[in-house]
């Protein structure tokens, strides 16, 4: 791609696919901003006013919005530190040479196919149920009280529920980056009298900085996000115990028919991952860099 | 001190056995170099000596003291990697520190220790950079580096030449020969090449499959090679190999004469051949010379001066003092 035709042709040939993406995020984008602005409730019909800042600072104002930003971040650290953490040590396992590699992988790599709703039921209904789930029967034959998790520690539940799904996911990057690792910068240090541990501190934890940094921002996205786990198990409550910023839109305008005021909570989502986007990218974007 | 002694080692991977009863013994002090074709267990015996590999059985010494069951880190040597096996996200400055860090050195020893590996191996400039934005002989001297700041009781090299180009690799073999005269500490070398092998060896061993085909100095495997297999082997050119009656005629299965130990003649000769291939390279002229009726191609070496062509017929005499004589066994008689 170096001279003029051939740069001419390439913009040329990509314009269709930037064209189709701007219009369908900035189409979108632009209505939030504009709904935004307006008192547009479906339950009460006729013009639509324009108001300004009203829905923002009804939302800003909401007594959620504290505890929803606090549980989106919470939500996001608390997943990403298990994933990586337990991503790096399953990483590690399944590098050593065992019998059974292969099916090990695909079982550990598993959850990942399970789609959220799902597998928030399946850990709703048949793990953490108080009367039924395996965990109540395990504290009863221990002889102790069955803890209701959905009810006592929701937002910890949710996140163990999350986390479970997306360690398979930083796992499998995890390894592949660890299986790139020459063997000889090991050995080197293995001769370089390296104990094990200052072997994986020294050697491997750098060498694996590029695909945790991939796993950190593409988590990052998807996390600020969680919906649909909460929705099934614990509707964001008790209060606002569960709830997170999606969750809150989804209650202000779905359940309330207020399109003006979901809007407003729309964009100032889309401020605060912008916000989480730039602040991960000044930490650890230079780990990208080649 | 760095005398290193192998007694009855053997190395299987699963049912294959890639190095069968071997025993070596490796001087305190001495540029030891294995050399062998590829795929021939040199990396297997240089990484069962570092302790990166266990024995399958036999033991391994290193200065007396029995060694076979210690890590690595413990046997007090260093390895150059055929890659370098440098760091990647370290300065040259911290991979060459590495292992004093690890060995808890002070940290103003450690600065001194790097001050003068850095100059001994002009390495001063670029401390502070990370080893990809190095050239490839720059890399090595890190390695290299890298090995003598622990002042190890020996050296390990594994083909530390074969990625770099040949001006380089004539070089880099100058400064390792130096840097032995200077440290005079055991050095252990594997290469393919025999050409190294020659130059830099106080003591070479061949290996074949795993076997020790030969022990000597240079010149030992070279006047007086044991068997055909390091006859072929050592030398550039090969040694040219007459079976049949020329051979038998001095009473052996095989007789092999070195290239540089045939003269040649427009005129008159002992054999007569027709030059299929001239090679010139100023200083000497190779000549393949085919149609002789004794093997299917003669080498031989003359000086410069002498310029035989393509189809032209050649005489040629061998040195008689310089004939090698093997049995049916391959075995030197
Ligand atoms: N880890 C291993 N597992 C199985 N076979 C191996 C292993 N390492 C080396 N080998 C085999 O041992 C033989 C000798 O290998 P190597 O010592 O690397 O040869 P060289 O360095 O002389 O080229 C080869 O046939 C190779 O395939
Ligand atoms: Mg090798």
């Amino acid at each position: 791609m170096s001279t003029k035709a051939s740069r001419a042709a390439a913009r040329l040939m990509i314009s269709p696919s930037v064209i189709l993406l701007l219009g369908w995020m900035l189409i979108p984008l632009g209505l939030t901003l504009y709904f935004s602005f307006l008192r547009y409730n479906l339950l009460m019909p006729g013009d639509n006013p324009f108001v300004g800042l009203e829905n923002y600072s009804y939302f800003l104002t909401d007594p959620g919005f504290t505890a929803a930003i606090w549980n989106t971040l919470a939500l996001v650290l608390g997943v990403l530190v298990i994933t990586i953490g337990g991503g790096i040590v399953l990483a590690l396992l399944l590098d050593q040479p065992m019998w059974g590699q292969g099916i090990v992988r695909i079982l550990v790599i598993a959850p990942f196919f399970v789609m959220p709703t799902v597998s928030a039921l399946v850990w709703k209904n048949m793990f953490l149920n108080p009367v039924n789930g395996l965990f109540a029967h395990l504290f009863k034959a221990l002889g102790l009280q069955p803890y209701d998790f959905l009810a006592q520690a929701p937002l910890l539940s949710i996140i163990g529920i999350v986390s479970w799904q997306w360690l398979p996911f930083a796992t499998l990057i995890l390894l592949t980056a660890l299986q790139s690792l020459d063997s000889e910068q090991l050995e080197a240090a293995e001769m370089d009298g390296a104990k094990p541990l200052s072997r994986f501190w020294h050697i491997m934890l750098p060498h694996l900085a590029r695909a945790i940094t991939v796993v950190v921002l593409i988590q990052t996205i998807f996390l600020l996000s969680v919906f649909a786990e909460i929705l099934v198990t614990t509707n964001g409550g008790p209060g606002y115990a569960s709830t997170n910023l999606t969750y809150l839109i989804y209650v202000q305008s779905l359940l309330q028919y207020d399109v003006g005021m979901g809007s407003a909570g729309g964009v100032v989502a889309i401020i605060l991952a912008n916000i989480v986007a730039i602040f991960l990218m000044r930490m650890i974007g230079k780990n990208l860099e080649a | 001190m760095g005398k290193i002694t192998l007694s009855q080692v053997t190395k299987s991977f699963g049912d294959v056995q890639v190095i069968p009863p071997l025993d070596l013994e490796i001087n305190d002090g001495e540029f030891v170099v294995f050399v062998g074709p590829s795929g021939c267990g040199k990396s297997t015996l240089l990484r069962l000596i570092a302790g990166l590999e266990d024995v399958t059985s036999g033991r391994i010494e290193i200065d007396g003291a029995e060694a076979t069951e210690l890590p690595p880190a413990k046997r007090r040597l260093a390895m150059v990697f055929q890659s370098y096996a440098l760091y990647p996200h370290m300065s040259v400055r911290k991979n060459i520190a590495f292992p004093m860090k690890m060995a808890n050195v002070p940290e103003d020893e450690q600065a001194r220790r790097i001050e003068s590996a850095a100059k001994a191996l002009n390495l001063t400039d670029y401390l502070d950079r990370k080893p990809g934005q190095l050239s490839g002989g720059q890399r090595q001297r890190v390695a290299i580096g890298r090995a003598i700041v622990r002042e190890p009781a020996a050296f390990l090299f594994d083909e530390p030449l074969s990625n770099l180009d040949a001006a380089l690799r004539v070089g880099m073999r100058l400064e390792i020969s130096e840097l032995h005269e200077r440290l005079a500490t055991t050095m252990i070398y594997v290469t393919h090449d025999q050409v190294e092998a020659m130059t830099m060896a106080d003591k070479i061993v061949v290996l074949r499959a795993g076997h020790i085909e030969q022990v000597g100095s240079p010149l030992d495997l070279y006047r007086a090679p044991r068997n055909l297999f390091v006859a072929g082997f050592i030398g550039s050119p090969k040694m040219n190999f007459i079976e049949g009656q020329t051979a038998a005629a001095h009473g052996a299965h095989t007789i092999g004469i070195r290239p540089e130990h045939i003269e040649v003649s427009a005129t008159e000769g002992l054999w007569q051949g027709r030059v299929a291939v001239s090679e010139h390279l100023g200083s000497d002229s190779f000549f393949h010379v085919h149609d002789t009726g004794l093997a299917d191609v003669i080498t031989v070496r003359a000086s410069g001066e002498i310029g035989f062509r393509h189809g032209d017929t050649i005489f040629m005499t061998p040195r008689e003092d310089q004939l090698h004589r093997f049995g049916a066994d391959g075995l030197r008689l």
